[in-house]
């Protein structure tokens, strides 16, 4: 199925600031209420707020979950192994970007 | 199509036991896994193992394809022999894992193993039979210069459909997505209503896409800003120069400031990607000497050791 069109489809860029409620990270990510529970749990991801229905997520986070459920389907990781490699993961891109900005120090023109 | 070896993708005998091809690909899944490995071509290899093992995981679907004989080279022309089968019942177990499998595993599994069912049930909120559809993720590749413009490119997705007998197919999908002008590389761009069909009347879910730069040839991008090697002559850093830098909205005359080193950094405000606070454009001096390869050069540098008290390891101590 293709939809051509000239115009192309309207996108938005998610902004930092957008906040979600829980039900709507667990139909967004189509996942169980008690699993994203045990994400908050474990420190996976950010809930401002001391209840389930107070419980607000950034899009980021929202992000983040759906990843999470990538590395439980592919990986069959269990949520203290998925708190884990997010973290590692985290660090990586910590690293990485660290790496580049030494480079460019350095004057290496890689 | 082309035969696809499925034991040589995970690494294996023929006569490899379930628990090897299970820890296989276990191993090669936590090693290409898109959201681990970023480099090119991983997703492509994670693809790979995961049809290998949705198959040689499954007794009854790896029996039908030892069936197929030993005689076949990866690569080669494949047509499913006639009657092909027939007298297999393949259970339906749903394989959402990476999408969009081979022609080749179509051509042998498809439409007997698509039952729409998932490995989980859908957690459907306070209206039982109206769901929002699931959002979809998704990653694209855009030039540095669309970010400046915006841009429309178009996006290729392997999306799960039902089609009209109510089963479970993966459809290829090509979207025309505007990238709005401002984004930056690990943004997420959100393309409304874009996801899974919403149930009972339902809107849809959204498509959230990752938004990554190809290389670029000239500037490297940190956040919002852009570096720029620049290079320089050495009389233009000691002392100072109004020289030309491009910039990707058109070149511009930078001013070197006298006595300055390798690697001095200068900003260009707001040149970097734009937005509400748009990015700096970091101009990063690289000192280039020039050749010693004519008699005036060489007389120019045996001038410069006699007038300069210059040592530049000065620093090493000792």
């Amino acid at each position: 199925m293709t939809e051509q069109g000239s115009a192309g489809i309207a996108s938005e860029v998610v902004e930092q600031g957008t906040l979600c409620t829980f039900e709507e990270v667990c139909i967004s990510c189509n996942v169980n209420p008690d699993w994203v529970a045990g994400l908050v749990e474990q420190g996976a991801i950010d809930a401002v707020g001391s209840t389930r229905a107070e419980w607000r997520f950034t899009a980021v986070s929202l992000i983040r979950v759906a990843k999470a459920r990538r590395l439980e389907r592919d990986l069959g990781l269990n949520l203290p192994g998925i708190a884990l490699a997010l973290d590692l993961l985290d660090r990586l891109d910590a690293l990485h970007a660290r790496l580049r900005s030494l480079q460019e120090r350095r004057g290496s023109t890689g | 199509m082309d035969y696809k070896d499925y034991y040589k993708a995970l690494g294996l005998e023929r006569t490899a036991a379930q628990d090897e091809i299970k820890t296989a690909f276990r191993k090669l899944a936590r090693k290409y896994h898109p959201d681990v490995n970023k480099e090119a071509g991983a997703e492509a290899r994670f693809k790979e193992v995961s049809e290998a093992y949705e198959v040689l995981s499954d007794p009854e679907k790896r029996a039908a394809y030892d069936q197929l004989g030993r005689d076949w080279q990866a690569g080669q022309e494949f047509r499913p022999p006639p009657g092909w089968s027939e007298g297999y019942e393949f259970s339906g177990r749903s394989f959402e894992r990476g999408g969009g499998f081979s022609d080749f595993f179509e051509s042998l599994f498809g439409g007997l193993d698509r039952r729409g069912e998932r490995g989980e049930p859908p957690f459907r909120g306070e209206a039982a039979f109206r769901a929002r559809g699931e959002d979809h993720h998704a990653r694209i590749l855009i030039g540095l210069r669309d970010a400046f413009t915006g841009a429309t490119r178009q996006v290729s997705l392997h999306a799960p459909q039902v089609d009209d007998t109510g089963h479970v197919v993966l459809r290829d999908r090509t979207l025309n997505v505007q990238i709005p002008k401002g984004v930056t590389e690990g943004q997420h761009i959100r393309l409304k209503g874009q996801g899974a069909p919403g149930i009972g009347g339902a809107p849809a879910g959204d498509l959230y896409l990752e938004v990554a730069f190809k290389p670029d040839p000239l500037y490297r991008v940190d956040g919002h800003d852009l570096y720029l090697h620049l290079p320089v002559a050495p009389w233009e850093a000691a002392l100072g120069a109004s020289v030309r830098m491009p910039t990707p909205t058109g070149p511009i005359m930078l001013r070197i400031p006298p006595g300055s080193a390798q690697g001095r950094k200068l900003r260009v405000r707001g040149r970097g990607i734009p937005g509400a606070e748009p990015g700096d454009l970091y101009g990063v001096l690289q000192v280039a000497l020039p050749p010693a390869d004519t008699e005036a050069a060489r007389k120019v540098y045996e001038e410069m050791a006699r007038a300069l008290p210059f040592d530049p390891r000065a620093g090493l101590g000792e």
